[in-house]
């Protein structure tokens, strides 16, 4: 089998040509930012959009930072302003139940005018009632009626004493009431001469007496009921007054407010109420100054909590609304969401009112659209709940948390629902979407439509002019620097190379944004008014400076010796494996020491990492295939009388994944075959039971991770990393490696086949075996099969001479 | 008489609406005066006598039931009433600090009141005390000190008080002009004086507000003119009505009838001040 070529430059580094783009700066460009390559993703956001059926809520998935919230509110900036204008709500004084606040709709921009309405009927109410309670009619009208009460009572009563002065009686009032005695010449009988009079005049006297002390309680029985009437006439007055004060204001609002039924409905209750309510006008609210300086008494503070009832809370005013309304919630709180009733403290109390319920985003957005996060809805206790309630009642219900869950224990309110017609739209990564997809039944009914974000885009000419264009929109938007066409190239090259793939651009525009900004800041310490190449290669250079704290001290351990990495001799059953740690968003690349020993055995690969359980699942699949590989390849004639133990030297920590599994094959077979291997190179790629070498992750990282430890050691022409051939797409490698292999002091093979491998590793020919399958002596092949032959031998004899001492 | 000569204000208090007006007036004008205040109350005879009869029963005011009253329960009810005007009449001299006295008499009511105010150069009473009837008009206590009574005479009633502007009833004649200096010395400088004219010509009417002029300068008070050429009693009751001033002050000795003035006094819901020369 030929050995690979090393990879040429072009292969470890696909440029980004800035000769492509037909822009100066990124200032030429129209400033549009729009996403490029989410085609899937928008499709689903427009069909989700568009259908108008329930439960057709949107979830956009991806990972954060790929540009879900850009991109949907993108989408919706040009969709809403076509869209209808929503109408107003507003709350008012429930008459009838004062607990359950009304919820009146109105067109767009009328709950406003209504509120003011309102107020300055209120106010001109103050002028208007002591106008008309004082004017000479009304006085009259009222002091007749109260005269004439008092003429009937007096009247009555003057008939009753004249009747019995007639008969020599009179008619005294005492402290408490009255009382009757019989006179003579205008002063009243003493006892005495009262006994002096004759039986039958005294009995006449008596009997009259109790004659006129019934009529009397028969008047004064009357006088109540006549005092009633009077109070009821003087009512009727009143409302007649008050009335007729306050019709032509009252049907200046209705014909204001014309065919709007609830409005008129609503304008009725308030004159009603008023006509019966009239004396509270009579006199002058408490003036802010005094409210201001407490020197409102518990009367007039009554009193104006009485006018509260003829405001009107205005929830939602979409006057200078163009269109839907696109509500973005940062704090997704229930009571953010659904609103809330707010109370206020007086005199050491809570009291509240309809004026204290506070609107929620689903009011904001009702009719529009509403963008959540869903992880921080999720975080937001009962929230993801009260959304949901309201989702699927298609009403907004404002409940008080604290007083659903007993917190205060004071007089609250329950305000009338309102309709809702809202289109959520939720944010969060792909395990959010998930999860609650797995464990909640209510998401697949609410949330029918899935907009998933792809993680990466093509990398092709109208992708990478996407980039330009973000860049461009950016400095537009945030007063930054604009890019030159090579400053833009390059991050189009990082965007690859966060990709992990050459042919591909990351969609994590988080990232680039961040990248954009401290190039920004490396030009603006240039003094240059536009970002150029090199302020991004300083920005990229910083990055990783400021993350490499520990990669630099695990290569100075290497340089040490503390860490034993040969990158000079050639040892047998030792191979330079490369391993990639993620630290937060991080990566970097290290080389670690795989070894292999061999010894008489059933055939059986030991892996130490699983036996002390540090191995992940991944790793140990990789290692028990390489049984599977040796078995099929060497002992189809012959038993497998080996053991092989496989370690990662220094590893203190989990081992996971299969990218390490040819390097342990290439270490297996020359610890058989006793070839030494080449510590100059290092190795990646997982291997199949055919021999076969197979993709990895993080391969730039890898590769890295090596040179650096060569370069600092010193380059002597000699090292290279094996990567698999199918990585070679995923090659976006720093400027110094590309460098390094051009000047030939470094190389890169691409390894398809593990005897490929073996043959760069120890410089020894793998062999192809002929038509018998016999391989070519002195190949590793040959080798490998004449000890694992011998190892037979030698195990068959121990097993003969044991079974002969039984 | 020069009004300069009250000294001594007299007020009959029966703890009526009409009697703590009489109250409130009596004091303000004693502080205008710097006279003494004397509080009257008296117990009124018919009604202990009434207590002492064996069918003696009062019918209660709110509840119409009948109830058997005492002498003693009287007498105790009585007592409690007159502390509570003397309780009043304290608390009125206090705020205007004017010398006060209280007395306490027993006996026919108008009578006892009367008698009382003999030393007094002005008389204040109601114009109905605590009659049965709540009657519009006149109280049997007023009437009998308009009939017999010799000292000038204020009849108040709630709603009123000395400081509101002031009406005189002016013809020229003498009795007119003590009514208009008793009304010049209560009320303050910068006050409005109400003057109805009864004049019967021009001339004379241009006479007497020559008079009435000369009369008030100095005082810093400004007088308002009305004119009414005299007729009865109820046409210038009905003229005072529309007028719509405070307290309505006269004399006994204009050119009024006796007939004229009682009905007038009558006739009209004001208050009255009636001027009496010895």
């Amino acid at each position: 089998m030929p050995v690979p070529a090393r990879l040429s430059t072009d292969q470890l580094y696909t440029r980004c040509d800035p000769e492509r783009f037909d822009f100066r700066t990124t200032a030429d460009l129209d400033g549009a930012s729009e996403i490029a390559g989410q085609f899937r993703a928008l499709d689903a956001i427009r069909f989700g959009m568009g259908i108008m059926h329930d439960g057709f809520n949107l979830f956009a998935l991806g990972p954060s930072g790929t540009g879900k919230q850009t991109t949907v509110q993108q989408y919706l900036n040009r969709l809403a302003p076509e869209a209808s204008r929503p109408d107003d709500w507003c709350y008012v004084y429930n008459f009838e139940q004062p607990r359950n606040p009304k919820a009146l709709r109105l067109p767009p921009g009328k709950a406003g005018s209504l509120g003011s309405d309102m107020e300055h009927l209120v106010e001109t109410l103050f002028s208007v009632m002591p106008a008309a309670f004082s004017s000479e009619e009304y006085q009259a009208r009222e002091k007749e009626i109260r005269e004439s009460f008092q003429e009937q009572q007096g009247t009555a009563i003057e008939e009753l004493e004249q009747k019995a002065l007639e008969n020599n009686i009179a008619l005294i009032r005492t402290p408490a009431g009255f009382a009757f005695a019989p006179t003579r010449k205008g002063e009243v009988l003493k006892s005495e001469d009262f006994m002096r009079l004759k039986k039958e005049e005294r009995e006449a006297i008596e009997q009259e007496i109790e004659r006129l002390k019934n009529s009397l309680q028969s008047i004064m029985a009357q006088i109540p009921k006549w005092h009633r009437e009077s109070i009821e006439k003087i009512k009727g007055l009143n409302r007649e007054v008050a009335g007729y004060a306050l019709k032509p204001l009252i049907s200046e609002l209705k014909s204001a407010y014309e065919g709007l039924d609830d409005v008129i409905r609503y304008l009725e209750t308030i004159e009603n109420d008023i006509v019966e309510n009239f004396d509270q006008f009579l006199e002058k609210e408490p003036s802010p100054q005094e409210t201001f300086m407490g020197l409102i008494s518990t009367r007039s503070g009554q009193k104006s909590r009485f006018f509260i009832r003829y405001r009107v809370n205005v929830l939602v005013d979409n006057s200078s609304m163009t269109g839907a309304p696109v509500v973005f919630e940062d704090k997704p709180a229930s009571q953010n969401l659904v609103g809330d009733i707010e109370h206020a403290s007086q005199m050491g109390t809570l009291v509240t009112d309809f004026t204290l319920i506070k609107p929620g985003a689903l009011h904001r957005a009702n009719g529009g659209y509403l963008i959540l996060d869903a992880r921080r809805l999720l975080l937001e206790p009962f929230a993801w709940e009260a959304l949901k309630k309201a989702l699927r009642t298609r009403h907004i219900r404002i409940e008080s948390l604290a007083q659903l869950y007993s917190l205060v224990s004071t007089v609250s309110l329950e305000p009338e629902p309102i309709p809702l017609q809202v289109k959520v739209i939720l944010l969060g990564e792909r395990n959010l979407y998930y999860l609650l997809s797995t464990h909640d039944p209510d998401f697949n009914e609410l949330f029918k439509v899935a907009a998933d974000f792809e993680d990466e885009l093509d990398r092709n000419d109208e992708n990478q002019l996407a980039y330009a264009r973000l860049i461009g929109a950016m400095a537009d938007r945030e007063k930054i620097r604009h890019f030159d066409r090579a400053a833009v190239a390059r991050v189009v090259e990082h965007g690859s190379r966060l990709a992990g793939d050459a042919t591909k651009l990351t969609s994590h525009l988080q990232s680039i944004c961040d990248l954009v900004h401290e190039s920004d800041y490396h030009a603006s310490g240039q003094g240059r008014d536009t970002v150029i190449a090199a302020d991004v290669q300083q920005a990229l250079d910083a990055q990783l400076f400021r993350a490499s704290r520990i990669q630099e001290r695990m290569r100075e351990a290497m340089l040490r010796n503390t860490i034993l990495i040969d990158t000079d001799t050639e040892k047998t059953g030792q191979i330079n494996g490369l391993a990639v740690y993620s630290l937060g968003d991080r990566n970097f690349g290290k080389p670690s020491r795989i070894t292999a020993r061999i010894r008489l055995g059933k055939g059986e690969v030991v892996d130490i990492e699983r036996e002390v359980e540090m191995g992940g699942p991944i790793h140990s699949k990789g290692v028990l295939i390489l049984s599977g590989f040796l078995g099929a390849r060497y002992a189809l004639n012959q038993p497998l009388s080996l053991s092989a133990t496989l370690v990662f030297e220094q590893s203190y920590g989990g081992i996971e994944g299969d990218s390490a599994s040819s390097a342990e094959l290439y270490a297996l077979l020359s610890s058989i075959a006793d070839i030494p291997i080449r510590q100059w190179y290092a190795v990646t790629g997982s291997v199949n039971q055919y021999g076969e070498v197979q993709a990895i992750g993080g391969v730039n990282e890898k590769i890295e991770g090596f040179f650096d430890l060569c370069h600092q050691r010193g380059l002597t022409g000699k090292q290279g990393v094996l990567i698999p051939a199918s990585n070679v797409r995923n090659l976006m490698l720093r400027n110094d490696i590309v460098q390094a292999v051009e000047d030939g002091s470094f190389s890169i093979y691409p390894i398809s086949h593990i005897d490929e491998g073996i043959e760069v590793l120890t410089g020894v020919p793998a062999g192809v075996p002929d038509a018998e399958g016999n391989y070519p002596p002195g190949t590793v092949n040959a080798k490998v099969i004449g000890r694992l032959k011998m190892m037979a031998e030698k195990q068959k004899k121990f097993e003969e001479r044991h079974e002969d001492k039984e | 008489m020069k009004t300069g000569m009250i000294r001594r204000i007299a007020v009959a208090i029966d703890c009526s609406p009409c009697s703590l007006a009489s109250l409130n007036a009596a004091a303000e004008m004693a502080g205008m005066l710097r006279a003494e205040l004397i509080g009257i109350f008296v117990e009124d005879i018919n009604l202990l006598r009434m207590a002492e009869l064996p069918f003696a029963e009062e019918i209660r005011l709110y509840t119409a039931t009948k109830e058997k009253i005492g002498t003693e329960q009287l007498e105790r009810l009585l007592r409690l009433q007159a502390r509570e005007a003397r309780q009043l009449l304290q608390r009125a001299a206090e705020q205007f600090t004017i010398p006060h006295s209280f007395r306490v008499s027993r006996g026919i009511v108008p009578e006892e009141v009367i008698a009382a105010a003999i030393e007094a150069d002005l008389l204040v009473l109601g114009r109905s005390g605590r009659s049965p009837s709540c009657r519009k008009g006149l109280g049997s206590t007023a009437k009998t000190a308009l009939a017999k009574g010799k000292k000038t005479v204020m009849l108040m009633r709630p709603g009123f008080s000395v400081t509101t502007p002031l009406l005189v009833l002016y013809d020229g004649t003498e009795g007119s002009r003590a009514a208009l200096e008793t009304a010049r010395d209560i009320t303050r400088p910068g006050g409005t004086l109400h003057l109805l004219f009864t004049a019967e010509t021009p001339e004379e009417k241009t006479r007497c507000e020559r008079e009435a002029v000369s009369m008030l300068s100095g005082t810093g008070i400004r007088p308002e003119f009305h004119h009414l050429p005299l007729s009865n009693g109820k046409r210038l009751a009905q003229f005072i009505r529309m007028i719509d001033s405070g307290i309505l002050i006269l004399s006994d000795r204009m050119g009024l009838s006796d007939e004229t003035l009682r009905n007038l006094i009558d006739e009209i819901d004001y208050p009255v001040l009636l001027v009496r020369q010895p």
